[in-house]
């Protein structure tokens, strides 16, 4: 059942009970009456919190510091920070979870829940944000590919033109995992196995040494 | 409001669509107060079965009448029996037995969508094409965010999504067979600009604005390498003139989560089942970008 059902609901009982409100009478209706006169006390209750917290931004200020961001990128720093920024105040908690509640409190006694949801926000966009490696990076793949496609006397003459740094660049910008102890003849192994499966797997890339098999076999 | 209509499209299966269609659909309502509606385009209707006990969901499809068929079947019969307020369901009911995330709105699909593709030859391209944004078009326009949950194919109820759509979004698997897919659906999806344009005027021609991968492993060297030449060939079409230079590989990847794949058993996006999973953090993330994205902030 949705909200919306619950109110056409509600509605159509208080004009039935409206309508025979003159004739009910007996103890087992007073009695079901009553309990549901308490059960929308509670329910009108609850419904004024939410809608006040809700129009406050109060609610969503709560719902974002329980998220799953919250849980992975929030600090108590960034919270200090936050408390600094919107209210000018400063937290005393020092874990988080008080800190979190600490947070609420002093936003609310400034009033500025819509801030601090705004801060929270910025927070959470920042923590996400991904630098794309720019050109380096580029340049680093385009490289690997390369590399992928020289035959063995062509990669053997160009890796020893490099040092090992950059080796461990070009290795790292292109997802091969390796240790302080990877040693240069491993990293080079490595690089070529692939750096030639990249050339066969990507559009355009096929190894030299493939194509030439190719024509040779189609001869 | 300013929708944007999104086509989740691979037309390999088991790369992870329904799951991001409904955890991003999710994230964006309750986190970012998005209003958002998700269409259910596949005859498999995993994204409804996903969000609806299935009792409910039965009762609500019977005969396909309260589905995406309908609009199909009206199309292929002349008629217009789909009616867009019976159909839609709004918000997810969760075991309170009332519903949660008003804003994220479901139109659900129906098993009588596999009908529609032995009989769609009925009718001429350009009217195949058009069916959904007819049908559609003026309530997409209530919505923030419009996320089309296409089926694992290229064929008609794919194409209608894409026509619709203003980009699509392709998610992805690290591997080479996904890798090989990807290449393939690049390049019909520009064929599908071309053939699309003349009856697009003024409005964006299909294109694939961002990548999202799924069921991402940190161990080992086998999913960074396999990410690495997915960049490398997107690198490539773009080079070709295939894909625009605008797509995005979006980041973070979503892992392996289990509970991602328990949440489909309670009927809930992983947001509300398990708010404090890997999977939750990983969708919240990737929706902070996704907004980053079409909304340009960054």
């Amino acid at each position: 059942m949705n909200y919306s059902d619950l109110a056409t609901r509600l509605s159509q009982l208080g004009e039935r009970l409206g309508r025979h409100s003159e004739k009910l009478e007996g103890e087992n209706l007073g009695r079901s009456a009553g309990k549901l006169a308490s059960q929308i006390d509670h329910f009108e209750e609850q419904l004024e919190s939410y809608l006040a917290s809700r129009k406050s931004g109060e609610l969503l200020l709560e719902s974002l510091l329980r998220s799953p961001a919250s849980k992975r990128h929030l600090t108590i720093a960034q919270l200090k920070h936050g408390v600094r920024e919107t209210c000018g105040k400063r937290m005393k908690s020092e874990d988080l979870a008080a800190a979190k509640r600490e947070f609420i409190e002093l936003v609310r006694g400034a009033g500025k829940q819509d801030q601090a949801v705004e801060f929270l926000k910025g927070v959470f966009a920042e923590a996400v944000h991904v630098e794309s490696g720019g050109k380096d990076k580029t340049l680093l793949q385009r490289e690997f590919i390369h590399l992928g496609q020289l035959l063995d006397e062509e990669f053997a003459v160009e890796i020893a033109s490099r040092t090992f740094a950059e080796l461990r660049r070009v290795a790292a910008v292109n997802g091969i995992r390796f240790t302080d102890k990877t040693n240069r003849e491993r990293l080079t192994t490595l690089i070529r196995r692939y750096a030639q499966r990249a050339a066969l797997n990507v559009p355009g890339g096929v190894p030299k040494a493939i194509g030439r098999a190719k024509v040779i076999g189609s001869n | 409001m300013s929708s944007k209509v999104l086509a989740f499209i691979n037309f390999k299966g088991g790369v992870g669509k329904t799951a991001t269609v409904v955890n991003i659909g999710a994230t964006l309502a309750k986190l970012h107060e998005k209003k958002v509606l998700i269409v259910d385009l596949d005859p498999q209707s995993n994204s409804s079965l996903w969000l609806m006990r299935p009792d409910r969901w039965r009762e609500h499809v019977a005969r396909g009448r309260r589905s995406t068929f309908q609009i199909f079947d009206d199309a292929l019969q002349g008629k217009t029996r789909f009616n867009f307020d019976e159909a839609v369901v709004k918000g997810v009911e969760t075991w309170t037995g009332f519903t949660d995330l008003p804003r994220l709105h479901l139109l659900p699909a129906a098993v009588e969508l596999l009908r529609v593709e032995d009989r769609i030859h009925e009718l001429r391209a350009p009217v195949i094409y058009q069916i959904l944004d007819s049908a559609l078009g003026t309530q997409f326009k209530q919505y923030d965010y419009v996320l089309l949950d296409c089926p694992p194919n290229l064929y008609s109820t794919t194409k209608a999504g894409i026509f619709s759509a203003d980009s699509c979004i392709v998610p992805y698997v690290p591997d080479y067979l996904s890798l090989s897919g990807f290449q393939v659906l690049a390049e019909q999806i520009a064929e599908m600009r071309e053939k699309f344009a003349p009856y697009l005027p003024g409005r964006r021609k299909p294109n694939i604005a961002a990548l999202i991968v799924s069921h991402y492993r940190q161990t080992g060297n086998v999913f960074r390498l396999a990410v690495n030449e997915l960049e490398l060939s997107m690198a490539a079409l773009r080079a070709e003139g295939v894909l625009s230079d605008q797509a995005v590989l979006l980041q973070p990847y979503i892992r392996h989560c289990v509970r991602v794949a328990e949440s489909t058993s309670e009927h809930l996006p992983v947001i509300l089942y398990a708010p404090g999973s890997i999977g939750a953090q990983d969708y919240a993330d990737l929706t902070q970008r996704f907004v980053d994205l079409f909304e340009r902030k960054k």
